[in-house]
């Protein structure tokens, strides 16, 4: 025998399919940033980020988390900025201060010196028991196992198995125009009947008949029977059949749509009767469905045929009798007539010693290759490829090591006529592999000749191969494409095209995003030696495949390809840029408004600022002003009497310092706040001739304090906790400060206070400063990981209808 | 750092492969040996668990490039196969097998011989399980090539012996090649299995020096031994023999029934079904009808014109006698949902008149029988017969007319 050679250009199908949401990635689920590294060193396999999925939940659906308690507080919390009447403060408080903080930390996230503010964590405690609609162990249990199956579902997922992608060839074999079937849309849920001419590169004619549907499309199956095509089409909960007559130009129809309670893992199409099909759920039923007389179960069984394994997913294939069906799980197949399911049955496959399969070796998809041979079923597995015949079951016919990096979920069989090869193509999803093999099998009625492999298997080019046959772009959009055409494949077909002496095989791959992608592979007739493209050529020394040159043509494909993505996919997503600190939250618009009169440090801060942009550079120290030193700050007015801490340092050096703050706690506090009023008031006056030290003067810290006391935050009542007010105190009593670095003056909380920037928020905004301060921020996180943002919501309505 | 060092060389070792099965997918397989011979570096810390370490891999990879290499020779084949024989005890004798077949399809038949011989006589320690599996398949291999040069000599002998030449030398080597096929050959197929070459020439060997009884009960322990996998093959040579040797229709009805009832679509169905239609017992008659309608199930005899006609034959007979009309009824009764649709729509009707007038003509009947004249195949090809002016189509369109009776009670 002699192999057939096929050489391979490639290039797209038509023109990208429009925007699409990239579909869940491992690090939308997995921890991220110091947590996620200290995970890693202690190896303790995927960590989910189950408290972000937990956030992300009650952010987006606060009516379904807190809906009943919300409505019955939502008179007792007060959210205005003015303060409480007294009436109210019975029955009220006073949450602004926590929304801040709340405010805060959300624009304060992907920071690193994020924590929690003791505020928080005391309403968190104080409310974890009674504050949630659903009660938050129960919801935490829910969200854990959703993302145990989202985690699951990345490692394998196998609800595309099969593909969505079909094309159903001309009636006439000399015509050029078939069809093609394939989902489309953002959500994929739109189903496309596209016109396609064969020729030197296909090509769409008119445009394609379009059904909106209620799920996104999982698979698209298709047979011919009776010289009309069937079309089924597999989402979670609905399966769906058309009927597309032979003649080109007819419409299709819908015919039936069922309904399915448990997702349903497989839709075939009968090859041999009309509007027939078989449908598999993930419960382990297996149903006969006619469009004619309706679904009829033919088995149930939750547990695995042959061995036990936790995979809920099932397949069903025809068999060479209209009445038998194939059925198969994870551990095998099994044939099963229709017409006395229970009773006549017979194993066709099984993972195990016949088959001399590898230990966890399981079956992936099994295909009817009726149209090569009526008998024989292919086989695959993550290892292996088999071969199988219904005769003689059990013992494969052909067995082959495929070596691929992903299980193949797509296959499709292209029959040779007499004496010639049958191709069988293989397709990953993940990886995006696509392999051609050929095989002989036994000619009906003719010799008897064993099953077996012609030439050596071969690798098709695949979807993200296209990247190195377009035109050089700016990085963000060669990033933007190379991500796009990464997208995981979703769909494998391929048509036969003979024109005049000359055949080609098309071969046809979507992509998750929906773009269709197509090469040929033309047919030469093979010479012993096979002459093999780049063996003539010197040994390169650098491991780079040699590559087919795409035509003129194609190339021209490509670059108008290239042309149209940017238009149909407009809205880019927003997350695609680099991680930045919000301070729209940090600050109100108020806040923000420069002082009438600018001090000079701000003057000067801000042509710092200027020029530091200008540059591009960054700001490591504040220097302090060259020219004028700060002035000193002027010795407070010595109010009447001995200050508060000299008093206290008396008091406890002589011994009796609880006797003191006994006293101090004891002093009213109406009394207090009056000679603090008084003392402002003289303040205010003399502030005409402060500079920018007076800020210093202690009489703003009292200030503060007295607006802690009517923020109704409790008084202490042990002498254990008021360590702030030495703190706060010792400006005023020792010597006067000596100049602080001017970093410092500018960040320190009596600088901040002259803006006008409230106590809370003077904090934040050090950390905020003291950021930049430090140097070079770390570096931001990979841009990959930013499209994890977009997935979430898409989870989560999950989450919130299961 | 050992630790990251032995990742690093794991890693490494998984990248050369990958360039490897790259290089060999597209067909460079000058680009795969080169890589090929740095991925034989790994063996040198082979501590691998798994299902297949890199010294299979080498073995593997490596006879695949050389296969195709288009520099490649057989000495250097040859060569190579040896270092593969020495590197991995366990494997040896697969090697050896691999590399007798590799010999075969080159022709060198004396090679393949002399190789499997030596490794029958290798022994490495204790003989485990599959060593002796694998032993037994040499063996038997041996054997068929002894089978191969005693057929090859059995031939000489033949045209000389027309000649009235005889040579003593040449029949007791013959005998000698016998003995030594029949002794291995005997062995393996009695493990279970599928073996048929092996049973085939076993039984030819045994035939040819009048071993009936012996090959009888080979062929019996082949095709009923419950162990063995069920094989159709082990039943269809079981009558090809009981046939050559003019057994009783009896016996040979038995040895089909079986065939029947295991692969209701194999070919002899038809030589099955003529044979219970000419017995004069209604009961085989019966299962006759019962075969012929089971084997047009399959998809694979949609348009066999043989089968079809079977079919067409015994139900007129069966129509024109009036008797055992409920044969028919009965068979039909699980037929009636799926055979029109699946044998006789207008879309076939139209395509088997186009491509085989004959086909359409035995199916016509049939339809005209079972599903009445008013049925849209018979319609179809009965209309167009009669328009193409076919004497046959006009005598049928009668005869169903005549019998449309029979659909009625058929049907009811």
């Amino acid at each position: 025998w002699l192999p057939s050679t096929w050489a391979v250009p490639a290039g797209p199908c038509s023109v990208p399919a429009g925007s699409w949401v990239p579909s869940l990635a491992p690090q939308d689920i997995l921890y991220r940033g110091i947590l996620r590294r200290k995970l890693r060193a202690g190896k303790s396999g995927a960590a989910l980020d189950f408290t972000r999925q937990l956030g992300h939940f009650f952010v987006d659906h606060p009516e379904d988390a807190f809906g009943s308690l919300g409505q019955l507080l939502h008179k007792n919390f007060y959210l205005g900025n003015s303060k409480l009447r007294r009436q109210a403060r019975d029955s009220t408080i006073r949450m602004t201060a926590l929304m801040e903080e709340i405010d805060r930390l959300e624009a304060r996230r992907g920071c690193p010196r994020q924590y929690l503010t003791s505020r928080l964590r005391w309403f968190s405690h104080l409310c974890r028991d009674w504050l949630f609609e659903v009660p938050l162990g129960l919801l935490a249990d829910c969200v854990h196992e959703e993302l145990l199956l989202q985690w699951a579902s990345l490692l394998f997922d196998d609800s595309p198995t099969g593909g969505a992608l079909a094309w159903l060839p001309p009636e006439d074999v000399g015509a050029r125009t078939g069809r093609l079937v394939y989902p489309g849309g953002q959500a994929m849920n739109h189903l496309y009947f596209q016109d396609v001419v064969l020729e030197e590169l296909p090509r769409a004619r008119g445009s394609p008949a379009q059904f909106e549907l209620n799920g996104r499309i999982r698979q698209v199956a298709a047979a011919r029977a009776d010289g009309e095509d069937f079309v089924g089409i597999r989402s979670d909960y609905h399966c769906g059949v058309w009927r597309v007559p032979g003649r080109t130009g007819a419409a299709p129809t819908p015919l039936q749509v069922i309904r399915t309670s448990v997702p349903a893992s497989c839709l075939t199409v009968s090859p041999h009767l009309p509007g027939e099909l078989a449908v598999c759920t993930q419960s382990g039923t297996v149903y006969l469905w006619s469009v004619e007389t309706g679904l009829q179960r033919l088995r149930h069984d939750p547990q695995t045929m042959f061995f036990r394994d936790h995979s809920p997913w099932r397949w069903s294939d025809f068999t060479a009798h209209p009445r038998v069906l194939s059925c198969a799980d994870r551990t095998g197949l099994q044939c099963l007539d229709a017409r006395a399911p229970e009773r006549c049955h017979f194993d066709l496959f099984k993972v195990g010693e016949e088959a001399s399969c590898q230990q966890g070796e399981r079956v992936v998809l099994p295909m009817y290759l009726g149209k090569a041979h009526p008998s024989q079923h292919l086989v695959t597995t993550q290892f292996s490829v088999y071969v199988l015949d219904e005769r003689l079951p059990l013992v494969p016919v052909l067995k082959w090591a495929h070596m691929m990096k992903a299980p193949p979920l797509f296959a499709h069989l292209t029959p040779g006529g007499p004496g010639r090869s049958h191709k069988v193509l293989l397709g990953a999803s993940r990886t995006q592999e696509l392999l051609l093999l050929q095989y002989r099998g036994e000619r009906q009625g003719g010799s008897q000749s064993a099953c077996q492999l012609v030439g050596p298997p071969q690798k098709l080019h695949n979807i993200a191969g296209c990247l190195q046959h377009l035109p050089t772009q700016l990085p963000h959009r060669h990033r933007l494409l190379q991500q796009r055409l990464g997208a995981p494949a979703a769909g494998l077909a391929a048509a036969l095209h003979e024109d005049g002496p000359r055949e080609s095989l098309l071969v046809f791959q979507l992509s998750e995003a929906g773009d269709v992608f197509c090469q040929r592979l033309t047919h030469e007739a093979a010479q012993p030696p096979p002459p093999t493209v780049g063996d003539e050529a010197e040994p390169r020394a650098s491991p780079q495949p040699t590559l087919a040159v795409p035509s003129p043509a194609a190339a021209l494909r490509y670059r108008r390809w290239l042309k149209a993505l940017p238009k149909v996919c407009r809205e880019r997503p927003r997350h695609a840029w680099p991680p930045t600190l919000s301070q729209k939250r940090l600050f109100t618009r108020k806040e923000l408004e420069p002082p009438a009169v600018p001090s000079t440090l701000h003057r000067q801060a801000r042509q710092r600022l200027r020029q530091a942009m200008r540059e591009g550079g960054c700001i490591q120290h504040w220097d302090p002003p060259a020219s004028q030193p700060p002035a000193l700050p002027q010795p407070p007015e010595s109010p009447g009497g001995p200050d508060p801490l000299s008093a206290r340092l008396t008091a406890s050096w002589s011994g009796d310092w609880g006797q003191w703050w006994e006293e101090r706690m004891s002093f009213n506090v109406a009394q207090r706040q009056r000679a603090l009023r008084e003392r402002r008031r003289r303040q205010k006056r003399a502030r005409g001739r402060r500079s920018l030290s007076a800020s210093f003067t202690s009489s703003l810290t009292y200030q503060s304090e007295l607006s802690e006391l009517s923020d109704a935050a409790p008084p202490p009542l042990s002498p254990g906790p008021p360590s702030v007010l030495p703190r706060e105190g010792s400006p005023l009593g020792g010597s006067p400060p000596a100049s602080p670095l001017p970093d410092e003056a500018l960040l320190s909380s009596q600088s901040l206070r002259c803006r006008g920037i409230p106590k809370e928020r003077r904090k934040t905004l050090r950390d905020y400063l003291a950021v930049w301060a430090e140097g070079p921020p770390e570096s931001p996180e990979p841009p990959g990981s930013q499209a994890s943002q977009l997935c979430i919501p898409s989870s989560q309505s999950q989450l919130s209808s299961a | 750092s050992s630790r990251e060092h032995k990742l690093n060389f794991k890693k490494s070792k998984e990248v050369c492969l990958n360039y490897i099965q790259d290089a060999m997918l597209q067909k460079q397989w000058k680009r795969a040996a080169e890589f090929l011979t740095f991925y034989i570096e790994s063996l040198e810390k082979d501590f691998s668990t798994e299902y297949m370490g890199p010294s299979e891999m080498i073995w593997r990879i490596g006879t695949e490039i050389l296969c195709h290499h288009s520099h490649s020779s057989m000495k250097e084949f040859n060569s190579f196969i040896e270092q593969m024989k020495t590197l991995g005890v366990k494997r040896y004798l697969k090697v050896c097998l691999e590399h007798a077949f590799h010999l075969l399809c080159n022709g060198l038949v004396d090679e393949a011989y002399q190789n499997l011989s030596l490794a029958e006589s290798w022994r490495f320690g204790e003989q485990t399980v599959i060593q002796d599996k694998e032993m037994k398949l040499i063996q038997a291999y041996r054997g068929l090539l002894d089978y191969y040069s005693w057929s090859k000599q059995k031939n000489v002998l033949l045209e000389h012996g027309h000649d009235g030449f005889e040579d003593l030398s040449v029949e007791q080597e013959m005998h000698s090649c016998f003995r030594k096929a029949a002794v291995n050959l005997k062995e393996i197929i009695k493990i279970p299995g599928v073996w048929d070459l092996f049973v085939k020439c076993y039984v030819d060997l045994l035939e040819f020096y009048g071993d009936h009884n012996e090959a009888r009960q080979v062929l019996n322990e082949y095709a009923y031994n419950s162990k063995f996998p069920a094989n159709p093959n082990a039943h269809v040579y079981l009558y090809q023999f009981l046939k050559r040797h003019g057994e009783s229709k009896k016996s040979l009805i038995s040895a089909l029934k079986i065939l029947h009832d295991i692969v209701p679509s194999h070919e002899l169905m038809i030589d099955f079904n003529t044979m219970l239609q000419k017995s004069k017992k209604r009961k085989k008659r019966r299962l006759g009808l019962e075969v012929i309608f089971a084997a047009l199930d399959y998809a694979g005899w949609k348009e066999n014109v043989k089968a079809w006609n079977c079919l067409a034959r015994q139900v007129k007979q069966i129509v024109i006698s009036e008797k055992h009309l409920d044969w028919i009824k009965q068979e039909w009764n699980s037929r009636k949902d799926w055979w029109p649709a699946f044998h006789f729509s207008r879309y076939l009707a139209k395509r088997n008149w186009q491509e085989n007038e004959s086909l359409s003509y035995e199916k016509a009947l049939v339809a005209g029988i079972l599903l009445g004249k008013d049925c849209k195949y018979f319609k179809y090809i009965s209309h167009q017969g009669c328009k193409a002016q076919v004497k046959r189509f006009r005598i049928l369109k009668k005869f169903v007319n005549k019998h449309n009776p029979v659909y009625l009670r058929i049907s009811s």
